[in-house]
């Protein structure tokens, strides 16, 4: 009997099935789901509501819109270059568009800005931004944007432009969202913008108060006192500035009744333990975090002293340079309110800009706004600090910190009566911060906006706190004033350069009283100039901060005042020349010294080459210049034959070029170098343990030969070409680190001495912003690196940068003048 | 045209213009669940599949040339590739947008056909 045939199993179908199984669920796992660096590939690259809604999102056309909150009808003309030009009928309408208006063109801009500000930049990018949080809310940006804004009375008028502001961009939240064109980068890192608050627009404030003025100067000082001695210490990072400088209130100044500041004297091991922990924790953080030097030039000309009659005002910001800037430029119009200039997307007003009568701009003014303290806590009381004679207890707030791909995190955050406690490794520090106290920065804002003359801009700014600025001022009658608004803490006694004990002696108990602040009005040579730089002299009665390390070492300043102080008469051709003038004064300082010591030296033939270079400079760092390379490189390698023997020997925990620190400690002693070389060529700084006694020609000798040779190496040929172009460079760099949207690096002249600020290989910081105002020919004029939109594929993305670089400036037209240029778009926003 | 061929060609224009509104309308998936139709309701796999893999294609590039043509995608492509660190490879994202639609398509076909070889009743 045959047996039935077997039944083969039906395999293929199912190796088919599983095939199609696994293939289908990658599929739709990289379609659904972000994977790696990876977006979730469905929504990013969904051709209709994805990414490329960045294509429609480039076009700006004539439109007509509506909007929530208005209630009148708003007129919104753009330039060609686009600038806008936003005209309301109520001073309400005119905030609810400027918002709809920043948050069309910089929404995820300001989404950043807020979540710095608030700790919550995990949520988007992960744990990479966790350490970022958690210090953020240590900190307390939030903490004080909350106290600002519950201490705004309800008939205060930046209350209201604050909510009108977050109607408008909430309007365009909206908007966006139902006509899926929110900015690329939030499809493609996966997320919504929440409604925007008042208190956001706060943050924003914070963030740029923070940039500005949060320093970890007192534990760099610290460290060095601890590793190269109090002695040395103290000689070459004084409170007073060894060199020579240009203050711009040269006093006389009225008596101060504070105590004396007392001297250095070595810290205990703990607390240098201490501030090296805290200083290697803020070391790590993202840049921007920490205040990293001054850089901003202003300066104004009384119509007594300019071609036109009228006075002249010229202003240029230097931050981080990135793309989309920090700046969206447009006039603001309405009954009550009329200014033009420059706003941060974010923030409802114009910070840097002009009026129908007056004009201003703005400089740090570096003085010390930071205090650490270490509290005294013992194990008999846990959770306590010892202050004024009595165990206190912490205050604890807790923060939930979500994060993209992970789990939220907790952070505790403890305060003390000087502020949040940061670190807890060996020592608590806590820090009072003038940051840290809420400064009704926007209602100033408005009121200098509205101010028709120096007393009502005077006025305005008594009420400003913190970031502590230089505003230079000029009005429409030709008079010049400069004033450095804000706080200028003082401590009852003790070293407020270093972390100071934290049980009650220390703390600060006020501030210098505003009438004795730094600030002048019509002075008699007609000209006012603020570089960052100290800007009073010794004599001035109260600590503002060390001269070595808060403040600019001067030579900007120096060189704008040296161009301003010239007889005749000034134009605004040449407040822009200024403003791109590539002149080191610290060059022309020490070139001749150099050039004297190295005569009758033998000299090698690349040495003598690279000699004849410097003769005849004119010490301008422009990027064909030869010399410019030469003298860079040898003021390089000066600092190092000084001071590197001593670093080593020492073992000093902080490099001399670190940028963690407010200013490089290289800003501070090249001061001291600059001084040296002049005046005190035999100091011991120049007989380093290990290199025996020399003098200041001998380290100078050194020096060339070394620079000569590491030119050659890195530059190789002959010395006519190292051209300072071939090393030098600037960048511009995305605000979401995408190193492909950076513009650069692009050879460029300047270096972190001359007036047109460019230091850094490449510079990434410089002139934000360029403003030139003429109150008698009534010309206004400015430009900022980028442009006005943050979508790279926008014609508004890079468009200034050209002119920018090349030093030029566009006109800043009135809105009646904006409408009927050529190339504009108007938008009809209607309730 | 045989019936037969006059009802594929329905089904298949059907399909193509299902995946582009859905695509339109923001349901970028919708190549996916077209894909899989055509699985079931097509039973020969080697027709099926093609379906699906052209309609996914289709849905997805046509709006990407509609914007093209209004707005003109060069800089936002180059723009794209930078993002995901591709250089100025602009052709790039293009081809992997296309791929993602045309994966979409083929993928929702394939595992229809494979679950219809496995239920359905084989042929003797």
């Amino acid at each position: 009997m045959a047996s039935a045939p077997k039944r083969r199993p039906r395999i293929r179908p199912i190796i088919n099935l599983v095939a199609a199984i696994l293939v289908t669920g990658m599929v739709l796992f990289v379609a659904f789901f972000p994977a790696g660096p990876l977006p979730a590939l469905g929504p990013a690259f969904n051709p209709t509501t994805g990414a490329w809604t960045m294509a429609a999102d480039a076009q700006v056309g004539d439109q007509t819109l509506r909007l929530q909150g208005l209630r009148q009808p708003v007129s919104v003309v753009f330039e060609s270059n686009g600038t806008a030009h936003i005209t309301a009928q109520t001073d309400h309408d005119l905030f609810l568009a400027t918002g709809y208006v920043h948050a069309r063109f910089r929404l995820f801009q300001m989404d950043l800005m807020r979540r710095q500000g608030e700790g919550r930049l995990s949520e988007i990018v992960g744990k990479a931004a966790l350490d970022t949080d958690r210090f953020e809310l240590q900190l307390g940006l939030l903490r004080t944007a909350q106290t600002e804004w519950s201490q705004l009375s309800t008939s205060d008028a930046s209350r209201d432009a604050l909510i009108a502001y977050a109607q408008g961009v909430n309007d365009r939240i909206g908007e966006a969202e139902s006509a899926h064109q929110l900015d690329a980068m939030f499809t493609l890192l996966g997320y919504r913008p929440q409604p925007w608050s008042p208190i956001d627009s706060l943050l924003v404030k914070g963030d740029m108060t923070q940039t500005l003025n949060f320093t970890d100067t007192p534990l760099v000082m610290a460290l060095l006192n601890k590793s190269l001695g109090t002695d040395l210490t103290s000689e070459w990072f004084p409170v007073q500035p060894p060199n020579l400088q240009a203050p711009y209130d040269p006093g006389p100044y009225a008596k101060a009744s504070t105590a004396p500041i007392e001297t250095v004297t070595q810290l205990t091991d703990a607390e240098a333990q201490s501030a090296e922990a805290l200083y290697q924790r803020l070391a790590a953080l993202p840049p921007g975090l920490i205040s990293q030097g001054g850089a901003s030039n202003n300066w104004a000309v009384a119509g007594a002293k300019s071609v036109s009659g009228g006075a002249l005002l010229a202003g240029d910001p230097h931050l981080h340079l990135t793309l989309p800037a920090i700046w969206f430029q447009l006039t603001m119009d309405s009954p009550g309110y009329h200014a033009a200039g420059v706003s941060i997307p974010g923030t409802p007003v114009v910070l840097i800009g002009h009026n129908e009568h007056i004009a201003w701009s703005l400089t740090d003014a570096q003085n010390q706004q930071t205090f650490f303290y270490n509290e005294k806590e013992d194990n008999a009381h846990p959770g306590m600090y010892f202050w004024n004679g009595a165990w206190q207890k912490y205050r604890t707030v807790g923060y939930d910190i979500p994060v993209h791909g992970g789990q939220a995190a907790h952070v505790d955050v403890r305060l003390s009566v000087h502020g949040p406690v940061i670190t807890e490794r060996g020592q608590a520090t806590s820090v009072w911060w003038a940051g840290n106290l809420p400064s009704q920065d926007l209602g100033v804002l408005l009121r200098i906006g509205q101010a028709a003359n120096y007393q009502q801009f005077r006025d305005a700014l008594r009420d400003w706190h913190s970031p502590t600025h230089n505003f230079v001022y000029a009005d429409d009658k030709g008079n010049i004033g400069l004033i450095s608004a804000g706080y200028y803490p003082l401590v009852a006694h003790g070293q407020p350069w270093l972390p100071m004990p934290g049980t009650g002696e220390n703390d600060v108990t006020g501030t210098i009283p505003y009438d004795q602040i730094p600030q002048v009005y019509n002075p008699p040579d007609n000209i006012i100039w603020s570089a960052n730089q100290r800007q009073v002299k010794a004599s001035y009665p109260y600590y503002i901060g060390t001269a070595s390390n808060f403040f600019d070492p001067g030579y900007r300043a120096d060189e704008i005042h040296r161009v301003l102080s010239r007889p005749g008469k000034l134009s605004a051709s040449d407040m822009m020349a200024l403003q791109t003038d590539t002149r080191d004064f610290l060059a022309s300082e020490m070139v001749p010294v150099l050039l004297q010591t190295l005569a009758g030296t033998q000299l090698s033939a690349k040495e003598s080459a690279a000699v004849a270079q410097l003769r005849g400079w004119d010490y301008r760092m422009d990027a064909d210049s030869v010399a410019a390379t030469i003298w860079n490189a040898f003021w390089s390698a000066y600092l190092d034959e000084t001071f590197s023997p001593w670093w080593k020997s020492r073992a000093v925990p902080v490099g001399r070029e670190e940028e963690g620190n407010s200013n490089k400690l290289d800003d501070a002693l090249g001061q001291d170098l600059e001084t040296w070389t002049l005046h005190d060529p035999a100091n011991r700084a120049f007989s380093a343990p290990g290199v025996g006694s020399r003098t200041a020609p001998d380290a100078q000798k050194a020096a060339f030969q070394k620079a000569v040779a590491q030119l050659a190496q890195k530059l190789g040929g002959a010395p006519s070409s190292w051209s300072w172009g071939r090393v030098h460079a600037r960048q511009l760099e995305n605000l979401a680190h995408i190193t492909g949207l950076n513009y650069g690096p692009r050879q460029d002249r300047g270096d972190a001495n001359t007036p047109l600020a460019a230091g850094g290989f490449p510079s990434t910081h410089g002139p934000s912003w360029r403003m030139v105002v003429d109150w008698g020919a009534r010309s206004f004029q400015g430009v900022y690196p980028g442009g006005q939109s943050e979508n790279p594929a926008s014609p508004w993305y890079t468009n200034r940068v050209d002119t920018w670089w090349s030093g030029l400036l566009d006109p800043m037209l009135s809105a009646d003048a904006a409408a009927s240029a050529a190339g504009v778009k108007k938008w009809s926003l209607r309730p | 045209m045989e019936p037969a061929a006059l009802r594929i060609a329905v089904l298949v224009l059907t399909g193509v213009i299902v995946a582009l509104l859905g695509v339109l309308l923001g349901a970028w998936w919708t190549p996916f669940f077209v894909g899989a139709a055509f699985g079931l309701i097509i039973r020969r796999p080697a027709v099926a599949i093609p379906l699906g893999t052209v309609s996914g294609l289709l849905a997805w590039l046509f709006p990407l040339a509609g914007a093209q043509l209004r707005y003109g995608l060069g800089p936002t492509s180059v723009s794209l590739a930078e993002i995901m660190g591709f250089d100025h490879q602009g052709t790039l994202p293009v081809v992997l947008t296309l791929l993602v639609g045309t994966l979409l398509g083929l993928t929702g076909a394939w595992l229809a056909c494979a679950v219809g070889m496995i239920v359905r009743p084989q042929p003797r």
